[in-house]
């Protein structure tokens, strides 16, 4: 893992000593995918903030970039140009700092298992699943808005912000409701999925304009 | 081989292609192997064997100019058949488990969903050709029938492009549904009409080229 960027102690580390420094704990998060399904999944890992924090990022850094690991012979599907890799996601420097920004190593009391996104990713419950960046390999602060992959693909489709948001549909579907995966039939949409406390992250902004 | 022998031989290939998805779906559904998501599971294999059914049913025609075999046309009409079979279900399907029989949500996905909207005006257009599907509709209209099953290249294009509009990125799979039905609708042009019309000019074209 490389930490760069607007920070005073930028680092290259391997997998054990980043994790070794941080008490592992059990969240069991809603899971909302911009394609409206949902899952409920017990994660395994730390707060997003306690491990940004070692790196200490100066008041420049504004937002945090993240680049998931791009190895064509393991990826080949990499290949396909569907989307442009190295996958990138970002979050602003708040978001990233909340409480309930989570990184993962974990899922049902278990290693990550690769397909999960491992060995590290995040799981940032109230947005959609596609925020929730997986196999980090980089993290670099920055000053601006960072360049995220589904947002490069289709600007009016993938907002940078994408938090889970009935009131806002995706162009081609509605939001409104998804489907639990388990359940036959779809349920309400909750706004920030649920989690409520995250509301104050973004009250001077227009959800509409800053999907 | 005999004629009739060989007409047999295309019924049971040409309601094998309707039954054998169709068992499929019914053995996953009773061993719980439909995926994690079994309601898109089986909308979108019901409106993927729509679609290829409608593309095998279209390649009748040039399998018939092409080969000069009668059998494709005699098993068009069960392919057809067998693909509004599947349409049904699909939209079924959608219409219990994604609106809850809600006609509300259905009013504001025909609006506001634009992949919603040539899917369902596919369903629309295929109904009459269904019901008219049998030889006793086929004498009522004489040569009206005809012309009113045309509506089945414009049916197949919106289902084509229903499939194209909902994709997230990966268009491959519906793109080329999409070029095997430009070509089976390509190979209907009067190729020959339009070649009699401009012969001089294409030769003068490729000397001066």
């Amino acid at each position: 893992m490389l930490v760069e960027g607007e920070c005073e102690a930028p680092g290259l580390m391997d997998i054990d000593e980043l994790i070794r420094p941080h008490a592992l704990e059990e969240r069991i998060y809603r899971h909302r995918c911009v394609e409206a399904w949902s899952i409920v999944v017990p994660w395994v890992g730390f707060p997003l903030a306690d491990l940004l924090r070692r790196f200490k990022p100066t008041s420049k850094a504004k937002h945090v970039a993240f680049y998931t690991l791009l190895d064509k012979q393991k990826m080949p599907e990499t290949e396909r140009g569907v989307l442009d890799f190295p996958y990138r996601e970002g979050l602003r420097i708040d978001e990233a700092m909340h409480a309930l920004a989570f990184v993962s190593v974990g899922l049902y009391g278990k290693v990550l298992p690769n397909q999960n996104g491992a060995p590290l990713r995040l799981t940032v419950p109230w947005k959609y699943g596609f925020k929730s960046i997986k196999s980090i390999v980089r993290i670099r602060f920055v000053e601006q808005m960072p360049p995220t992959t589904w947002n490069q693909l289709a600007p009016q489709e993938y907002g940078f912000y994408a938090n889970v948001n009935p009131e806002v549909d995706h162009p081609r579907w509605s939001q409104k409701r998804e489907r639990r995966l388990g359940e036959l039939f779809k349920r309400e949409t909750l706004m920030f999925n649920g989690y409520p406390e995250v509301a104050s992250l973004y009250t001077r902004m227009d959800l509409r304009i800053d999907f | 081989m005999s004629a009739t022998f060989k007409l047999w031989i295309w019924r049971l290939a040409a309601w094998a292609l309707g039954v054998i998805p169709l068992a499929f779906a019914i053995k996953w559904t009773i061993t719980s192997r439909l995926g994690p998501n079994p309601v898109e599971f089986l909308e979108h294999y019901t409106g993927d064997w729509t679609l290829r059914l409608l593309l095998v049913m279209l390649a009748m025609t040039p399998l018939r100019r092409l080969t000069g075999w009668t059998e494709p046309i005699r098993v068009r009409r069960a392919l057809g058949l067998w693909a509004y079979a599947y349409l049904c279900l699909h939209f079924s399907i959608y219409l219990v488990f994604d609106l809850e029989f809600s006609l509300f949500q259905l009013s504001e996905d025909l609006i506001r969903r634009t992949y919603v909207t040539p899917g369902f005006s596919a369903w629309l257009m295929l109904l009459p050709l269904a019901i008219t599907s049998t030889n006793c509709w086929q004498r009522r209209l004489k040569r009206r029938w005809k012309t009113l099953h045309k509506l089945i290249y414009p049916a197949a294009i919106f289902g084509s492009i229903h499939y194209l509009w909902l994709v997230k990125a990966d268009t491959r799979t519906p793109l080329s549904y999409f070029a095997i039905l430009l070509a089976l609708l390509a190979f209907r042009l009067p190729w020959a009409e339009l070649r009699r019309n401009q012969p001089r000019q294409s030769i003068v074209a490729s000397r001066e080229g």
